[in-house]
């Protein structure tokens, strides 16, 4: 585990002088993600508009849960989005090879060799809509609040990496990722309004087999005092069994792997 | 000159196929965000099901058909050199991207409206009743729609004569554009200055006045003033289009290629 985070952090070098190099494209990306947010704001502002109340959430918890969306979204384009496209290059021109014959952990390797700094203000900003969406609502959470809002959050990144890993695992018999990601997308798409906003059979599959109320939903309840454990409990065990059933997904495709070379 | 354009055409259809299931999933994406919004406006207002369930599947019939990505690709055309080969070539390179739209477009409604057909038989809102002269109504505000939005894309994409990050102009266009075509909310859920700034602006006619046609919510004189914005948009998109075109074409100092 040591080991791994000392890697990581090499990674986090490396790719940190790379983007040294770009330094000047710095203010249009900052002008991008304010751009970006102020949209989702501004939708926001339209359907409350309309109305007070959106699945049962005011427009203060919608504007933490919007924060959280993010957030997550931030992380998605640092960390696991730069290395997609890399991942189906490797498999194509047979250097998965390379990385298989390192001492390290494969799957580790190809999801956080090239990280994206930048993106890191997508997250800036959404914790600052936390902030913002809290003081609106005039909620300090307590102690418990934080503590099952941090476990909700690990469980909603756990599940966003196992299914981001599923998607490009599937690189092995998928030429066209791009398409792919844009599936993944679409999905995450649907976790920017609360889960109980949609419903029947939408909010079952939401909730059990693709699950997006993990996401967002349930972070953003925890940290405006309306968990409980049972939820959060769940939340964590999905995480796990995504975690392992990506796990399993990605060593049962290295073995159809042959290098492209040979 | 039809001649060539219907060479042009014949080429863009073999091309397609190589494509189709990249497209199909791009458009299948396309719906997504549509419908989440759709689910939004059901929430807020239950009783209005049927009409929003008609308002935003024709949102994205017509978004489809009103497609334009000539930006992304003249971008990278211009940026790599590469679109000094149609340059050189006796016909305008316009000509390439209408063609392409044509096919693509052709396409997008040898899915969609058989797809609108069987959806019909379970969602009765979708059963349109609408006689010739408002079809006819529908689908010249579509063509003009379809027309402004790609005259819009084309002449972005033109910028890359200047700028080399066009597409980031472009997606902010589109960015404030999902408030004044309709796409966020029927206009009349806009608060009424946004409604107003609609009025003055080319995004409405591109995606929104359309679906207005078929929804019936423009109506009388409304119509009248709505196919006058339309017109006066294509005819400045035509200038624009063409004043970038010349002045581009100065400056092009062909790079690579």
């Amino acid at each position: 585990m040591k080991r791994y985070w000392r890697i990581f952090r090499e990674f986090f070098r490396t790719c940190l002088v790379e983007e040294m190099e770009y330094r000047s494209e710095f203010i249009g990306n900052l002008f991008s993600s304010v751009f970006g947010i102020g949209i989702a704001l501004l939708t926001i502002q339209i359907f409350f508009y309309q109305t007070d109340q959106l699945g049962g959430w005011s427009y203060a918890d919608v504007l933490v849960l919007l924060g959280i969306f993010n957030t997550l979204q931030g992380f998605i384009h640092f960390a696991l989005r730069p290395n997609m496209a890399r991942i189906t290059q490797h498999i194509r021109k047979g250097t998965l090879d390379y990385i298989l014959t390192k001492p390290v952990d494969s799957m580790f390797y190809v999801s956080f060799r090239h990280l994206v700094f930048w993106r890191l203000i997508d997250v800036f900003l959404g914790i600052g809509l936390i902030v913002y969406g809290l003081m609106e609502k005039n909620y300090v959470p307590t102690s418990g609040d934080v503590l099952v809002f941090i476990i909700s959050l690990i469980a909603s990144l756990l599940l966003i990496y196992s299914l981001w890993m599923m998607l490009m695992t599937t690189a092995f018999w998928v030429i066209r990722i791009e398409d792919l990601s844009f599936a993944f997308d679409s999905f995450f798409e649907t976790t920017r309004f609360p889960i109980s906003m949609y419903r029947g059979g939408l909010r079952v599959v939401l909730t059990y087999i693709l699950p997006a109320a993990f996401i967002t939903s349930a972070p953003a309840a925890a940290l405006l005092g309306k968990w409980n454990m049972i939820t959060t409990l769940t939340s964590l065990l999905v995480a796990g069994i995504f975690l392992w059933l990506s796990r399993k997904f990605w060593k049962f495709a290295l073995r159809f792997y042959t290098s492209a070379s040979s | 000159m039809v001649k060539k354009f219907m060479a042009l055409l014949r080429m863009k259809y073999i091309e397609m196929f190589a494509y189709q299931w990249a497209t199909l999933a791009w458009s299948t994406g396309a719906m997504v965000q549509p419908i989440i919004t759709m689910m939004v406006w059901i929430n807020i207002y239950e009783t209005e099901m049927e009409s929003f369930i008609l308002y935003f599947s024709t949102l994205i019939l017509v978004e489809r058909l009103t497609a334009a990505w000539d930006v992304w690709d003249l971008d990278r055309d211009i940026r790599e050199g590469s679109f000094s080969n149609y340059i050189l070539r006796p016909i305008h390179p316009i000509h390439w991207a209408i063609a392409e739209n044509i096919i693509y477009k052709g396409l997008f409604l040898v899915v969609l409206v058989p797809a609108w057909l069987v959806s019909s038989f379970f969602l009765p809102s979708l059963q349109l009743h609408l006689n010739g002269w408002e079809w006819m109504l529908f689908i010249s505000a579509l063509l003009l729609g379809g027309g402004i939005r790609f005259m819009f894309s084309y002449s972005c994409g033109l910028l890359g004569f200047w700028i080399n990050k066009v597409t980031a102009v472009y997606a902010m266009f589109e960015g404030i554009s999902l408030f004044f075509s309709g796409r966020i909310a029927p206009f009349s859920l806009l608060p009424p200055i946004m409604q107003d700034i609609s009025l003055y602006l080319p995004f409405r006619y591109m995606i929104g006045f359309p679906i207005e046609v078929i929804t019936g919510s423009v109506k009388g004189a409304d119509l009248g003033y709505g196919f006058l914005g339309a017109f006066i948009w294509v005819l400045i998109f035509m200038g624009i289009l063409g004043f970038l075109w010349h002045a581009g074409l100065k400056k092009n100092q062909a790079v690579g290629g």
